[in-house]
């Protein structure tokens, strides 16, 4: 397993169960994870701590994700932050969508188990 | 024709300023068969007998000259007035009169002095004419009504697309009136942006040669006087009349049906995404709970995990599956579609079932004789549709093998998927792809809702793929999916 130590995922997604599920999963693996549970508190942890990574839930309350995203593209400074979407909505206009936003990856819950996101995440910092 | 036939006397007046000529008509009359109801001298007396007795045959002397009212004048009030056929009788057989008498629209025309069957065949030929005119005017207005008091538009358009008739019902749909739209173009009410659309679909219509009542009818949105637009479904036929091409239009608006079949697929699509979220969560906690990241676990505890596992992605499939029903019914499924290698799709469907069919003790063989086939399709639905029909074999077949078989023939690469399970009756075929298998009860329904062989055929006609199925009770089946070859495609399909 890669040393992810130091590595810090932003997860912003409203429901405890899958923000336990991937802080299992990425502490697990030895990253450092923050929680937020809707789009006003995820965009003001992102700006205030910066992470390497981003998982976002599409539907949220408050501010939805692609709004969030839209927020994210328009500062230069967090622009770059890879962003991995992890939404129940499948479809192509959704993944559409978000790719057009700037997202490196569309994940439907579900589909893709904890494991394989996690070897997602670590297949893209790698890469960094 | 013949008198014999009506049981009831034809009632006759007769019309003529000399009494000796009344006379004798009267006797060829009776001798006849006929029944006088009475003479007249005078156009005016003939007019005033009519309305008072109305005969059904009148027979009249064109030339009065002491009457206020000669014969072609006092036709043409009994005729506009009552209706009621006139013969004109004459002395003069010339070029002038018989024009008059013509022109007065006459039912016959006869020329004293005459004999009794000259009499009675003037007299029956316009009995004849008039029954038929009646005839025809009754079906002509029975016609009408039926028109008028249709619930559904009724539009006749001619060759050029102009409107020839309008319904009352199409007054209505459209609010224009029957004047305002009489030879103008049928496409005022379409949407400008629509009509060369509409235009093509129309001639789609035209020029099918079943009688399908599919084919024959299709939806688009219309515009109302006031510029309003609804969706409208209209059917479309041609005739042909004396050489002249026509077509009639039988339109309905469908605003209600589009309301309920949108909150439907609303509903199912929320039900769906709603039901998604706990089993997603489910499935997570169980997939985080076997990879060790909650502590060790003990075989007991492995197993009813794995068991856990297997139901909640068996739920996770069946509300996948009801979601993607009510994608394609709301058509926004779309397909991206590109060369893709076979070799790495069948890879992809080996690493999902290996496993699993091994594990049931069945064989599974993946042969592929020609590894550099490339297909023209979208590469995430015909793993779908591969894996469908696959994980179908597996779910069926209980001991014996699975075996995938590609081959590249003309334009076209097989799939098949062959498997030794219990087969498939023959009068099960036709449900296979249906979409309403399980509300029939169909034996072919397992651990699943039914949807699955829907979905696969509806994701391959998206990508002008097909498949078919070959199965006999006792003998597994063969399902072979044909997928368009890369580079051969027809270009523009999509």
């Amino acid at each position: 397993m890669t040393d992810s130590s130091g590595l810090k995922v932003i997860i912003v997604e409203d429901e405890p169960v899958f923000r336990l599920i991937y802080k299992g999963v990425l502490e697990n693996a030895g990253y450092t994870v923050l929680e937020a549970e809707d789009g006003v508190k995820g965009l003001e942890m992102i700006k205030k701590e910066r992470p390497d990574i981003i998982l976002l839930d599409l539907i949220l309350p408050r501010m939805g994700g692609y709004e969030v995203l839209e927020k994210l593209r328009e500062d230069n400074s967090l622009s770059a932050i890879p962003v991995i979407i992890l939404s129940v909505l499948g479809g192509e206009e959704n993944v559409e969508k978000a790719m057009e936003l700037g997202v490196v990856h569309y994940r439907v819950k579900g589909d893709s188990s904890p494991t394989n996101i996690l070897n997602t995440i670590q297949t893209l910092l790698e890469k960094k | 024709m013949t008198e014999t036939k009506d049981t009831k006397k034809h009632r006759i007046l007769i019309v003529d300023d000399e009494a000796i000529v009344t006379d004798q008509i009267k006797d060829s009359l009776e001798r006849l068969g006929y029944e006088v109801i009475g003479t007249a001298n005078t156009g005016e007396g003939a007019v005033q007998i009519a309305r008072d007795n109305l005969p059904d045959l009148i027979l009249m002397d064109i030339k009065m000259p002491r009457a206020e009212l000669d014969g072609i004048s006092a036709s043409q009030i009994i005729k506009e007035e009552l209706d009621i056929p006139v013969v004109f009788i004459t002395a003069f057989g010339g070029e002038k009169i018989i024009k008059e008498a013509r022109d007065a629209e006459a039912f016959g025309f006869l020329v004293k002095p005459f004999q009794d069957n000259e009499l009675r065949a003037t007299i029956e030929f316009a009995l004849y004419r008039k029954n038929m005119e009646q005839r025809l005017r009754e079906s002509e207005q029975k016609y009408h009504i039926l028109v008028d008091t249709a619930v559904e538009a009724i539009i006749t358009i001619d060759i050029h697309m102009h409107i020839v008739s309008w319904n009352r019902a199409a007054e209505h749909l459209f609010e224009y009136t029957a004047e305002e739209t009489t030879g103008k173009p049928f496409m005022m009410i379409i949407p400008e942006r629509l009509q060369s659309d509409i235009q093509v679909e129309m001639d789609r219509m035209v020029l099918t040669e079943e009688w399908d009542p599919n084919i024959k009818t299709t939806q688009t949105t219309a515009c109302r006087k006031d510029g309003e637009e609804f969706p409208l479904e209209f059917s479309l036929t041609s005739w042909i009349f004396k050489d002249d091409i026509f077509f009639t239009i039988i339109a309905r608006d469908i605003t209600e049906r589009k309301k309920v079949e949108q909150m439907k697929t609303d509903f199912v699509s929320l039900v769906s995404h709603q039901l998604r979220t706990p089993v997603a969560g489910v499935l997570g906690c169980i997939d985080n709970m076997l990879t060790g990241i909650t502590g060790n676990l003990e075989p007991p505890q492995i197993e009813y995990l794995n068991m856990m596992r297997d139901i909640s992605k068996r739920n996770y499939r069946i509300i996948a599956d009801l979601l993607n029903v009510s994608r394609i019914e709301r058509g926004v499924v779309s397909v991206n579609l590109a060369p893709v290698t076979l070799t790495d799709v069948l890879q992809i469907v080996d690493n999902r079932f290996q496993k699993d069919i091994q594990n049931k003790g069945l064989e599974f063989q993946i042969e592929n004789t020609n590894p550099k086939i490339k297909v023209y399709a979208d590469k995430d639905k015909l793993i779908e549709a591969i894996s469908n029909v696959v994980h179908n074999a597996y779910k069926f077949t209980e001991k014996g093998s699975i075996s995938i078989h590609c081959k590249a023939v003309g334009e076209l690469a097989f799939i098949e998927v062959v498997d030794t399970g219990p087969g498939i009756s023959q009068d099960e075929f036709s449900l296979l792809f249906s979409r309403d298998q399980i509300l029939r009860g169909a034996p072919t329904v397992k651990g699943g809702c039914g949807l699955g062989l829907y979905i696969v055929r509806e994701f391959l006609k998206l990508m002008n793929a097909e498949i078919t199925v070959q199965s006999k009770v006792g003998k597994g089946s063969r399902f072979t999916i044909e997928v368009p070859l890369a580079g051969k495609h027809r270009t523009g399909s999509k």
